[in-house]
């Protein structure tokens, strides 16, 4: 029982990073029926932004975070403003020009920093807390936090602003929303933007807890898709639940199979898409006629 | 001609290329042939069927690494243990290859892109494939009388399997089965609704790729002798991807061109690998926001600027008018009840589309449904069509129960419709689209391409033939090898109503065929479709415009709020109070009433 409960601890930091990740996924998606590939490239990104200037420049975390998450948030919006032509119109073709983005950010990333990695030492150096027997890292809980925290303003944004609102609108229906005079290319480019700023902020915070290298992003991002289409794609709550169950998951896998973890966490994840395609709270069909 | 000239060149150029190469580069053509197949492979499967397959690198590796296996464990031969390994990567195409018949889209490329990473995680850890060192000493591949471990004769091997397997690519492409995958790709839906087996053809699609896969794997562990798992990597699908999208992906000698390009570009940078990366990644970008169709497109459209600027327009193409069907002589009972519908109630989470809805056609009928706008009508046709499951009751047509039946299952028992928003294949042509509808072999005879291909190429001309009779009969010929997006919109229609008839219902469903059209044009449909009914086929017909209806059905349902709440002949029905108050009661538009008078042809 205390082996089993620790492993579950284990596994909700790494789950809020999914998550985080997973909602930059879900949020692309819902605005724009869109699965942004680079995505992972972008946490990676901002996971060498926020150690660069966290280690390099000394300073402070926070501040380290919010300047990797504006550049980062910039990169989405280049990205969406380049592939704007094909909105709403070939979807295989954005979905292959997103992976375009990612190689080329994977080039980049390599080209500035290298392609050895690098340990990001915690910001909190304090001891593990013990509860019940439990040990909990003090770091973990921070990232927990932060990432509860962006989830709050996340929903607020959506839900009581006007910009947020407008991207619901486009999201339910782009034709319409254009026509009550929502500017559906700015609209796309809020939702690329802040779903490139989640991404930052998973790969800033993830920073102490893995290894930062070129590899980093591309396990994230696709983790955090796991748990995006585990969740029900498009939906936030889904995104929540599905990255902590990922995070779980691979807790799990990591204890009993070792190397071969990232082979059961896929196979889990194919099977379970099979099953239902459309998740825990997923209300689209896959397939829209 | 000049084609054929243009191959045979080709063909003595690349017979002659290894004289005037040094001992390294003919080790990169080695390495570029390898490419260019796994490219046509992948090519295939994402160009031609639509399936986005990020996992080719994984099929790549499975060839490659069981030829590994087989020779150093097992002890086998180099060719033996190929066609074992060819067998290996088709049964793991398959596997891949399952997740599409449920996910299409961005969900299969993420499933798939899952577990060619499950395969390198697998090969990079298992003891069998010797881990992160690889496995090393396989085999080299004999031939009595030829030196098959020199890269200069190897190079000959290599060509010879590249050439067949490009032929045996654009073979397939360019007769039925290629042709069911494009209509397959650009209409899912629709090409089920015409009796093409959509769940078969993309295991196809997938058996197709890893093939190619498993050809490239061999021919890779024969060449370099050795296998470790970074070959196999993401990087590389990425790569591959590059191949393709660049080169065209839609066209095969595209891929090859692509992957020629780009693997000649990556050896010109070999020092600087990631200055390569971000070079072919920002062409990827490039590609797909201006140059969709990639470098195999560009000739098409620098052909058609040119056009454009000397303003060479030829004649104009004309609608010609329809030649009428021979009418069938059979004489036709009323009793024999051709479809039945009985209780369909289809609920949509709160709402019920269709409450408990019942009708019966009879052979030989024209049966109109009308109603309000979202009164049913199409949903009804979804759950006749097999595109919706109904919530409860049944469906059966000719005497069988066909309730919930997949779309291609209804579509071959003799069921055919076109769309209310017209769904024809947007980059086939009018003919290739009437070719997709004439075929009605099973995808299951597919078989024939690798063993009896002729029979294959004699079909294709005979639907050829009756392709050419119904673009006559329907008055098309002059659009025959247009894209259908270029027409106007009367035209359209009209070739969608040819491609469901050139399908050869017993049972024709017309959602709103008028839709759109100016009253010339009715008047030819009305002609169209008695002409379609005399020639001995049923047909239902959903349409709005209340003329038409009246003067063409015998029978008339009518639909509101989901519940049929009248039927019988245009008269009664025209009269009865509940018609008039749904109508009435929906819109005040009094175009929409049904008029009395059966005598209008149209509005």
């Amino acid at each position: 029982m205390q082996v089993f409960l620790q492993t579950i601890v284990g596994g909700v930091s790494l789950g809020a990073v999914y998550a985080l990740v997973a909602l930059g996924f879900s949020l692309v998606y819902r605005t724009m029926g869109l699965v942004n590939f680079a995505h992972g490239n972008v946490v990676t990104v901002g996971a060498y932004l926020a150690s660069t200037f966290y280690l390099s420049t000394k300073l402070p975390f926070a501040l380290a975070m919010i300047i990797a998450i504006v550049v980062t948030g910039a990169i989405g919006l280049v990205i969406e403003r380049v592939l704007r032509p094909l909105e709403n119109k070939d979807f295989d073709l954005m979905l292959i020009g997103t992976i375009g983005f990612g190689i080329v950010l994977d080039a980049l990333i390599i080209m500035i920093w290298g392609a050895t990695g690098r340990a990001v030492p915690s910001p909190v150096p304090t001891a593990p807390i013990d509860i019940f027997g439990l040990r909990i890292r003090t770091y973990d809980l921070v990232v927990l936090a932060i990432a509860a925290l962006a989830t709050v303003l996340l929903v607020l944004f959506l839900s009581r602003t006007k910009r947020g609102t407008a991207m619901q609108a486009v999201a339910m229906d782009h034709e319409a929303a254009t026509a009550v005079g929502i500017h559906v290319g700015r609209s796309n480019a809020t939702a690329f933007m802040i779903g490139a700023g989640l991404a930052a902020l998973a790969g800033g915070l993830v920073g102490p807890l893995l290894y930062v290298s070129p590899a980093l992003g591309g396990a994230l991002g696709i983790k955090g898709f796991a748990a995006a289409i585990l969740g029900g794609f498009g939906s936030i709550p889904g995104a929540i639940l599905g990255g902590l169950a990922i995070g779980i998951l691979d807790s799990f896998t990591a204890g009993h199979f070792q190397g071969y973890s990232e082979l059961v966490t896929f196979l889990v994840f194919t099977v379970i898409i099979m099953v239902r395609p459309t998740g825990i709270f997923g209300e689209r069909t896959v397939n829209r006629a | 001609m000049k084609r054929l000239l243009v191959v045979a060149a080709l063909g003595v150029a690349a017979w002659f290329l290894p004289y005037g190469l040094d001992s390294y580069a003919i080790h990169v053509v080695n390495v570029i042939l390898i490419f260019a197949i796994l490219a046509i492979g992948l090519g295939l499967v994402m160009g031609i069927a639509g399936q986005v397959n990020l996992s080719q690198v994984a099929f790549f590796g499975v060839g490659a690494y069981a030829t590994a296996i087989l020779t150093t464990h097992s002890g086998m031969g180099f060719w033996v243990a190929g066609v074992l390994a060819i067998l290996a990567t088709v049964l793991m195409g398959l596997v891949i290859g399952t997740p599409a018949l449920r996910v299409q889209s961005h969900y299969l490329g993420i499933v798939t892109l899952g577990l060619a990473l499950a395969f390198t995680n697998w090969v990079t850890n298992a003891s069998l494939s010797g881990g992160a060192e690889g496995i090393s000493g396989i085999t080299a591949p004999t031939l009595p009388g030829v030196d098959l471990s020199s890269e200069y004769i190897y190079y000959y091997l290599e060509l010879i399997v590249f050439a067949v397997v490009l032929g045996f690519g654009l073979f397939v492409v360019r007769t039925a089965l290629g042709r069911r995958m494009r209509a397959m790709r650009d209409d899912a839906l629709a090409a089920g609704a015409l009796g093409a087996e959509v769940p078969m053809l993309r295991m196809t699609a997938f058996m197709l790729a890893s093939v190619y896969g498993g050809v490239a794997g061999v021919l890779y562990a024969g060449l370099i002798r050795y296998v470790a798992p970074e070959s196999f990597n993401i990087a590389n699908m990425f790569l591959l991807l590059a191949m393709v999208i660049i080169g065209g992906r839609q066209s095969l000698i595209g891929c090859v061109v692509g992957a020629v390009s780009l693997a000649l570009v990556r050896e010109l940078l070999v020092d600087h690998p990631t200055i390569a990366q971000l070079a072919y990644g920002s062409v990827v970008v490039l590609v797909v926001v201006f140059a969709p169709t990639g470098l195999a497109g560009l000739p098409r459209r620098f052909r058609a600027y040119l056009d454009h600027r000397r303003g060479t327009r030829g004649t104009a193409a004309q609608l010609r008018p329809f030649q009428p069907y021979e009418p069938e002589a059979v004489s036709r009972s009323t009793q024999d009840q051709l479809l039945r519908v009985e209780g369909v109630t289809k609920q949509f989470r709160g709402l019920k589309a269709l409450d408990d809805v019942s009708l019966t056609v009879s052979t030989g009928e024209i049966r109109g449904i009308v109603g309000p706008n979202g009164s049913g009508k199409t949903t009804l046709f979804n759950v006749i069509s097999g595109l919706y499951k109904p919530t409860s009751g049944r469906v059966i047509f000719r005497g069988a129960d066909m309730t919930g039946r997949a779309p291609y299952r209804l579509a071959r028992a003799g069921m055919a419709r076109t769309f209310q928003n017209l769904r024809l294949f947007g980059d086939l042509t009018v003919e290739e689209n009437l070719l997709v509808a004439l075929d009605r072999w099973s995808t299951l005879s597919a078989w024939r391409y690798a063993l009896r291909p002729l029979s294959v190429l004699r079909r294709d001309r005979a639907l050829r033939r009756s392709a050419a009779e119904v673009l006559e009969r329907y008055g098309l010929t002059e659009f025959a090898s247009l894209a259908p997006k270029s027409l106007p919109y009367g035209i359209q229609r009209r070739v969608e109503i040819a491609r469901a008839v050139a399908a050869d219902p017993a049972l024709l469903l017309l959602d709103e065929p008028a839709a759109g059209l100016n009253g010339e044009e009715v008047r030819q449909l009305a002609e169209i479709v008695r002409s379609i009914r005399d020639s001995g086929r049923t047909v239902i017909i959903i349409e709005h415009n209340m003329g038409l209806v009246m003067s063409l059905c015998e029978q008339i349902t009518v639909l509101a709020g989901g519940r049929v709440i009248a039927s019988g002949t245009p008269a009664e029905v025209a009269v009865e109070p509940a018609v008039i108050e749904a109508y009435l009661g929906d819109s005040m538009n009094t175009d929409d009433l049904p008029v009395p008078s059966a005598g209008e042809a149209t509005r």
